[in-house]
């Protein structure tokens, strides 16, 4: 079983790039909580590595609620957006721009 | 090169290509699906780090539930207009430079950190990684507290989201 961690922490450090540039750039709520998933997925494969490496099982448990966390912040986030749909069609972060219809 | 290491860079490679395509595509189902394909290799990579449990939870919860939760919105909400305009704001440049800068500087830390091998005594006594009783044992006993706040916080994102994707009714 030979993974290098310098690499599994890199790898972490690119996808969470990628997510970043989602976030800030795409127009479409979706899209924007979409790319949070996949920056919480980065920070879990770091979590994983420093496990790994550490041969402790504590970065595993906290990959654990981070995944909870994710599941609740998912639950949440996809209520307000159907909930913003109901007040005006679509999902464009740029037409969200009343506080109050 | 073993094996294991030819896998892991297939895993890592394949992952940073489905979620830059993810993070791209026009049509929504089309990123879900690349984001579907980023789940299950990063499933695979906790694999190969041992940690069995994780790789289960990752494709049992994120690929299985959270993503499921997300296409069946995609499919409530209606998106016609998503396809003819612009998918980035005007601003992506700048979204592009933060997202480099953080990479970068995520990467130098990495170099930096030292990742110095630790003492192999400890190593040697550890339980073994990623298996079912010695997860099990840590998240009911030093993260028992933790663990059932994870419960609380995951009860109120359900009773969050009941109140707020319930339609209004006339009387309310």
């Amino acid at each position: 079983m030979i993974v290098p961690v310098g690499a599994v922490l890199g790898l972490s450090a690119v996808l969470f790039g990628i997510g970043v540039f989602g976030f800030l750039a795409r127009r479409n709520i979706i899209l924007m909580l979409i790319s949070v998933e996949v920056m919480l997925n980065a920070v879990n494969l770091s979590l994983a590595g420093f496990s790994r490496h550490l041969q402790d099982l504590r970065g595993q448990v906290l990959a654990l609620f981070v995944i909870a966390v994710a599941a609740a912040e998912v639950g949440v986030g996809l209520g307000l957006v159907i909930a913003l749909n109901r007040n005006k069609p679509g999902a464009a972060v740029a037409d969200l721009t009343k506080l109050k219809w | 090169m073993t094996l294991i290491t030819a896998t892991f860079y297939y895993m890592a490679a394949a992952s940073v290509a489905s979620a830059l395509l993810a993070v791209t595509r026009k049509n929504p189902v089309h990123s879900m699906l690349w984001v579907l394909a980023l789940f299950l290799h990063v499933a695979g990579i906790f694999l190969l780090l041992g940690a069995e449990f994780l790789a289960a939870v990752q494709v049992i919860v994120y690929a299985g539930a959270i993503l499921i939760f997300y296409l069946f919105v995609v499919m409530l909400i209606n998106l016609p207009e998503e396809e003819a305009r612009p998918r980035f704001g005007n601003h992506w440049p700048f979204a592009a430079a933060v997202a480099l800068c953080f990479a970068s500087v995520a990467w130098l830390a990495r170099v930096g950190a030292g990742l110095a091998p630790v003492g192999t005594r400890e190593a040697a006594e550890a339980a073994p990684q990623g298996s079912l009783s010695a997860i099990g044992m840590a998240l009911f006993g030093p993260f028992a507290l933790p663990f059932e706040m994870a419960s609380l916080l995951l009860l109120a994102a359900i009773i969050g989201a009941v109140v707020l994707a319930r339609r209004r009714t006339a009387g309310s």
